[in-house]
């Protein structure tokens, strides 16, 4: 039945209608609206008709200087720069939800984003220091709407599931073997990939590399949401997912390409929850295949080689292309067209005790063509470690320490070796390596409503450079729910 | 001699300063202004579970409620500018398609609100009226080499409204309610006027509501003040600063189904707005709408309201369209099964 769906959903365009991280589930005992009406006696917790949450973070970081043998090297741009810099996010979402009619659910979360990257989010790969920070932020706040969906929930049997109340979740009970369709505007992230112990970044790690596969460009706007749509089959321990999503109109832009029968990027998903030692666990396996306008490493080369007016620096105003200025780089303005990437992946999750856990993921993307949505990497590996505080009397504190590796294809580094650029890398020349960091963080909770977070990250190879490094960056977080 | 020389520089010095004035003198305003976008929509939607579009039933009442609404319209020609003498004519704004997602919170007799306008297509024709030239919305490029055109952005947030109801005299469903009103626009930094979507300001209003019901005669009305800081006048059909806002609206309400579980209300919204600095002169608009809705009349539990909408411009000021659509519809529990809490 789930194989029925999905081809379903494969074949049918949807409907045109539009932190790209999810966030995680509130605690019973967390203070927030919804907790405090209960306690009044004024909603049912249990069995939502509908439900009001919010958050507000802010994300502020140093990056201490470091050496560098070259920096943005004939024209190239896209460096990070060798300077101190600092950077910062805040974020603030609301999240609603709504109970339309048995099983038919809607959510609408309007955001607002105020921002400022290091080196305007150039010159890391697939270890970007913050999580939220996106691609067209400024410094102005922006306010738009995130995800604007409708969640259809069939149920088939099995034993009964509490979903407890959260934000993008009404509290009610679900059968263990059951459907789920969602359509609208959603991220990827909210459906695919995702993993408890890793949980929620707002709360865990800063980094980009512990929030999903570096390597995975699954369809998204700059800001990491998109449109489409997704079919879950739940049956019991077992869980299959398919989606389609629509791309951005020009790889790493804010308008997406709606016409999803044309372009698109599809993921599939199996997941099997167990448990081990009498300790919950997870394993999940994930495939995507992307059909979007992008450039070919390879033709990108190959042009410039049998024309070399066709270069970084003279790509066409009318056409979509970064800026470089490097007059002896091929660039892969002259080269997009419709291009597949493919990708395949594991996400494992397992704790060691009530309250330690540790997560991996790993995953292998061809690397054949740029990226259009996510990052710079082809290939990745992920390993980290959370503990709650409960061990020393502060259930609600969270610390964590964790090592993630991106790397690039032999294509894609002989690309930026020649100077090339893509949407977040491109010294003007490489020393190919991998891009790795260490990131350690311990959040302190106030009010069992306030996180505060003090964060370290340690990165070789910024931009898959050996030549560059490395870089020290600290950060602390204030983040509240309510 | 000596009063010739004197007189001779003098004129010289003159000279030089009557050249020099020349020189810096600004031209005279003969040369083409361009003019800016503002938010052009004047129809000023009630608060969610309001009942009408514009009006406000006013019949608040129970323990805690809420009401979760989606309103999606279009409108024609909104912002079509004219030579005074009509020999030259532009549809600056010719398609307007808006959507506005709710939520309210209502207890006893207030209402609590927030709503969110996200403009779904905004499109019309740049051009040069007199010595002004109209940008078109939706002129932006889609990107730049650095990064993207905000304005183009499919996610957008125009502006975000903050309202409170309150009905101050009568029940809720008493022949004469009067309540007031007060809605604080807060702009989206990252809009921009050009796009037709937003002031670029905050704005607010202030209203004093009336409803009642007579039999299965229903009737509300509104006079307020919008107060909008933006004032582009003398730029043709522009915003003229704070506006004086003005409405009716009237129908029966017929019960269906079984005991009446729904009613079906049928009838008229007449509604406007001058601005107080051209007095129901230029920047007047007036709008009439044809609206019904059906609604579920339980006190308890959840109820579905839809409610659809057509109407035309009365004249042909900024705002006001040559025609308009509008559909609602609204989620929500009127909250009369819990228990009211009182301090």
């Amino acid at each position: 039945m789930g194989l029925v769906l999905a081809g379903a959903a494969w074949m049918a365009p949807f409907p045109a209608w539009a932190q790209a991280s999810p966030p995680g589930p509130h605690a019973d005992a967390a203070f927030d609206l919804m907790n405090l009406l209960t306690q009044h006696d004024l909603h049912d917790i249990r069995s939502e008709s509908w439900n009001a949450y919010g958050q507000v973070t802010y994300i502020s970081s140093w990056k201490f200087p470091f050496s560098a043998a070259y920096t943005n090297l004939d024209g190239s741009m896209r460096s990070l720069k060798p300077d101190a810099e600092q950077s910062f996010t805040v974020s603030f979402t609301l999240f609603f939800g709504a109970r339309l009619w048995h099983g038919g659910e809607a959510y609408f979360v309007p955001e607002v984003i105020s921002e400022r990257g290091l080196s305007n989010l150039n010159g890391l790969g697939g270890s970007i220091q913050n999580f939220e920070l996106q691609k067209t932020g400024t410094e102005v706040p922006s306010l738009y709407r995130s995800r604007f969906y409708l969640r259809q929930n069939f149920d088939l049997g099995g034993s009964p599931v509490v979903k407890e109340s959260d934000p993008m979740q009404l509290g009610t009970t679900v059968d263990s073997r059951r459907v789920v369709l969602t359509a609208g505007t959603f991220t990827t992230l909210d459906i695919f990939d995702r993993n408890n112990v890793a949980g929620d970044p707002r709360k865990g790690f800063l980094n980009m590399a512990f929030m999903t596969h570096s390597s995975w460009d699954f369809a998204a706007d700059a800001r990491g949401y998109s449109l489409g749509g997704a079919a879950e089959l739940y049956w019991d321990d077992w869980a299959l997912r398919f989606g389609r999503m629509a791309p951005p109109l020009h790889p790493n832009t804010l308008p997406i390409d709606p016409n999803l029968s044309q372009v698109y990027a599809d993921s599939l998903e199996l997941e099997h929850d167990h448990v081990l030692f009498g300790q919950p666990g997870a394993v999940r396996l994930l495939g995507y295949r992307n059909h979007e306008v992008t450039g070919r490493f390879a033709d990108a080369i190959a042009t410039f080689q049998a024309d070399a007016t066709k270069n970084a620096a003279a790509c066409p105003v009318t056409v979509y292309n970064y800026g470089s200025g490097n007059v002896t780089a091929p660039d892969l303005c002259w080269v997009r067209k419709p291009n597949t990437k493919v990708g395949v992946g594991v996400n494992l999750e397992q704790y060691a005790t009530k309250d330690i856990g540790a997560f991996f993921r790993a995953m292998y993307s061809d690397g054949q063509t740029e990226v259009d949505a996510f990052n710079s990497a082809d290939r990745d590996m992920s390993f980290g470690v959370l503990a709650k505080g409960a061990p020393w009397k502060r259930p609600f504190d969270v610390a964590g320490a964790g090592i993630g590796a991106s790397w690039i294809s032999s294509i894609h580094a002989q690309y930026l070796a020649m100077g090339g650029v893509d949407g977040f890398v491109g010294d003007g020349r490489l020393r190919q390596a991998a891009e790795t960091v260490i990131d350690v963080f311990y959040s302190f909770n106030l009010l069992k409503a306030i996180w505060l977070t003090a964060d370290y990250q340690h990165i070789w190879n910024p931009g898959f450079n050996a030549d560059r490094g490395p870089v020290d960056i600290v950060t602390g977080r204030v983040h509240a729910e309510f | 001699m000596r009063s010739s020389r004197v007189r001779t520089r003098l004129t010289v010095a003159l000279a030089a300063l009557a050249a020099a004035a020349v020189v810096t003198w600004p031209p005279r305003a003969c040369a083409q202004q361009t003019a800016q976008g503002f938010a052009l929509d004047r129809l000023y939607r009630s608060g969610p579970g309001a009942g009408w579009f514009v009006m406000d039933t006013l019949d608040m009442h129970g323990g805690l409620g809420g009401v979760m609404g989606l309103t999606a319209g279009y409108a024609h020609d909104p912002l079509r500018i004219r030579t005074t003498d009509g020999s030259q004519q532009l549809a600056v704004v010719s398609d307007e398609a808006m959507a506005d997602v709710g939520f309210a919170a209502t207890y006893d007799r207030y209402r609590l609100y927030l709503g969110f306008e996200m403009p779904l297509d905004v499109s019309g024709q740049g051009g040069a009226i007199g010595n002004y030239r109209f940008t078109a919305p939706n002129s932006g490029q889609p990107f730049t080499p650095s990064g993207v055109n905000p304005s183009t952005a499919p996610d957008t947030i125009a502006d975000a409204r903050l309202g409170l109801d309150a009905r101050i005299l009568g029940g809720p469903r008493s022949p004469f309610r009067l309540g007031a009103s007060a809605q604080l626009y807060v702009t989206s930094p990252n809009e921009t006027r050009a796009e037709y979507e937003t002031d670029g300001t905050v704005r607010a209003m202030g209203r004093l509501l009336f409803a009642g019901n007579v039999g299965m005669f229903g009737y509300a009305g509104h006079v307020g003040v919008h107060v909008r800081p933006l004032d582009d006048a003398p730029t043709p059909g522009s915003p003229q600063g704070s506006e004086l806002l003005f409405g009716v609206a009237a129908g029966p309400r017929l019960p269906l189904g079984k005991e009446g579980a729904m009613a079906l209300v049928v009838g008229p919204e007449l509604f406007g707005e001058t601005a107080f600095r051209s007095f129901f002169g230029s920047a007047t608009g007036v709008e009439g709408l044809l609206s019904g809705r059906v609604e579920g009349t339980a006190d308890d539990g959840a109820q579905l309201r839809v409610k659809l909408g057509i109407g035309a411009g009365l004249d042909a000021r900024f705002g006001v369209p040559e025609w308009r659509a509008i559909v609602g519809i609204e989620l929500f529990d009127r909250g009369g099964r819990k228990a009211l809490i009182r301090p």
